[in-house]
Order: C-alpha cells, then sequence, then structure tokens
C-alpha cells in the first residue's frame, strides 16, 4: 500500500535535476543577454576582447528593448 | 514526469517565445532605437568625440547590422533564460494554478509573472532608449533593476505562501499584503540616476512598444508552454497525486 503511494508521489514530482539544470540556463541567459559589460573591456583592449564585443553588439538592441539597463 | 522530456519542452516553449519577441522588436522598437542612435550619434559629432567621417559610418553600419540582426538571436536566448525560470515555476506551482486545463494554468502564471516581474519593475525603472543612460552608473542602474525585479517576484512567493495558510475568503488579505509590501518598496527604491536628455515623445513611444514587445512573449511562453504540456504530459491533465 505504502510502496504504490511513494511510486504516486514521486511520479508528480518534479525532477530536482531538471530544476538545477534549468536554474542554470536561467542565470547564464540573463547573464548574456541582460547584464554582460565585456564591451567595456572591448574599446579599451579593441581585437583582443572580440567575443565580448561580438556578445555585446549582438545583445544590445534586446538589451534596451528588454528594459534592461544599458548605455 | 520524465526529465528529459520537461527540460526539452521547457527549453523549446522559451525558443518559440523568444523568437516572437525577438521578431516584434524587430518590427516595432528597432524604429526608435536608429532614431535614438541618430541623435546620440549627432550628439557625438556636436561634442567633438566623433567625426563625421565616411569612416565613422562604415564603421557605424558595420556594427549596427551587427546590433540589429542581433536582436533575433538575443530574443531567443533571452526566451531560453526567462523560459526556464518559467519552465521551474509552472511545473512547482502547476497543482496549486486554478484552471482545468495546462493553458489556462500556463496562460495565468505567465499573466502573474509578466506583471510581478516586468510591469511592476518597468514602472519604476522604465526601458530606455539609447542615448538616454550615462555609461558610469549602468552597474548601479543593473542592481537597482535586478533586486526590485527579485524583491517583487520573492514577495510575490511570500504573500502566496501567507494566502495558503488563510482561510479561502482572506485569501484576498495576501493580495492587499503584497500591494502594500510593493507600494513601500517602489516609493523606497532610489530613482534612476540618469536625466533623460532624448525628446520625450521618442522615450515614451520606445517605452510603449518596449513593452508590447516583452508583453508578446510572455503571452507567447504561456500558450506554447501550456500547449506542449498537455501534448507530452496529458496523463496528468485531470489526475490529483495525492
Ligand atoms: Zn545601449
Amino acid at each position: 500500500m505504502s510502496e504504490t503511494r511513494q511510486i504516486n508521489v514521486s511520479k508528480s514530482q518534479v525532477p530536482k535535476l531538471a530544476i538545477i539544470a534549468l536554474g542554470i540556463i536561467f542565470a547564464a541567459g540573463l547573464f548574456v543577454v541582460g547584464f554582460d559589460q565585456g564591451h567595456v573591456f572591448s574599446l579599451v583592449y579593441g581585437e583582443q576582447a572580440f567575443t565580448d564585443l561580438y556578445i555585446h553588439e549582438l545583445t544590445h538592441d534586446m538589451r534596451h528593448a528588454a528594459g534592461f539597463p544599458c548605455h | 514526469m520524465k526529465t528529459s522530456l520537461f527540460i526539452i519542452i521547457v527549453l523549446v516553449s522559451g525558443a518559440f517565445a523568444g523568437l516572437v519577441h525577438g521578431t516584434v522588436n524587430f518590427a516595432i522598437v528597432e524604429p526608435y532605437l536608429e532614431q535614438a542612435i541618430g541623435i546620440e550619434n549627432q550628439n557625438l559629432f556636436a561634442s567633438g568625440e566623433e567625426e563625421d567621417t565616411p569612416e565613422f559610418w562604415v564603421e557605424y553600419e558595420g556594427y549596427r547590422t551587427w546590433q540589429k540582426s542581433g536582436q533575433i538571436l538575443a530574443g531567443v536566448i533571452l526566451g531560453v533564460s526567462v523560459g526556464s525560470l518559467f519552465g521551474i515555476v509552472f511545473a512547482l506551482s502547476r497543482n496549486a494554478l486554478p484552471g482545468n486545463n495546462d493553458i489556462k494554468k500556463s496562460l495565468l502564471l505567465a499573466g502573474i509573472m509578466w506583471f510581478t516581474l516586468y510591469i511592476i519593475p518597468f514602472l519604476k525603472y522604465p526601458a530606455n532608449p539609447p542615448t538616454v543612460g550615462e555609461g558610469e552608473t549602468v552597474i548601479l542602474r543593473s542592481i537597482l533593476y535586478l533586486s526590485f525585479i527579485a524583491i517583487s517576484g520573492f514577495g510575490a512567493i511570500g504573500f502566496y505562501q501567507l494566502s495558503k495558510r488563510l482561510k479561502n475568503n482572506k485569501k484576498v488579505v495576501a493580495l492587499l499584503g503584497y500591494g502594500i509590501f510593493i507600494s513601500a518598496v517602489f516609493f523606497a527604491m532610489p530613482e534612476n540616476p540618469d536625466k533623460i536628455t532624448a525628446p520625450m515623445t521618442l522615450v515614451n513611444e520606445f517605452r510603449l512598444m518596449s513593452a508590447l514587445g516583452v508583453t508578446s512573449f510572455w503571452a507567447s511562453i504561456g500558450i506554447i508552454l501550456g500547449l506542449f504540456w498537455r501534448k507530452v504530459f496529458p496523463q496528468q491533465e485531470t489526475t490529483h497525486y495525492s
């Protein structure tokens, strides 16, 4: 009896692993689009920070449009 | 619930909703960004920081093309990111959400999150087009904006937990509690330190379009995740596990 109940409960539970994975994706994505300040360095270091600049330029318009603070 | 299936539908829903958001922005917000950046360039020329030379425009067109086309890709990244948060909250709150099907539940949650995580923070710290912000205050502004979003979100969760302990007809107390709490925070938080230097009509129209864009995202994620959920986990439709 108690065994059946346990199966049911675990079935309806949300997998912890999924929560952790999605939590990491949430944080990483939000940082890249909303808060990466790599462009500051790219202004100083030029081509060395090309990747950072690239990310910033790519997310720049969305950053403004989605309401994140930018420049 | 299968872990991999759950993650996949959440990510795919987020990507689709983000695609909608990016496309809507590309159509309605981009013209205002163009206008604002035009003013910014004129200011740069006027102050002598840049010169109105063909070289300037070549370089400018180069990165503007990236910025414009990036809107869609950035929309997908942001959509996957915020969609992940939405997926987590939906999975955890699905049983508690009112409504007899997953689409209604999912749309309702999207509405709540749109209001607490976007509209309320937007009223305090509205979006600004380029040329408005000061470069030096961007970190402070980011901290203020993010803190307000977090306070609003956790506040809503807190008052929801409180409402569960109250009897049915007292649930409105929790709602009222959130209203008072968030109003207090609203007035207590410092203002955006930057002065608005761009024409106010441009800023206001930009804000309206920007809000429409974000709203299109929340509406899309609510519908899309609800549809996927119903398709992938149909056994949960009416079953209530004890
Ligand atoms: Zn900017």
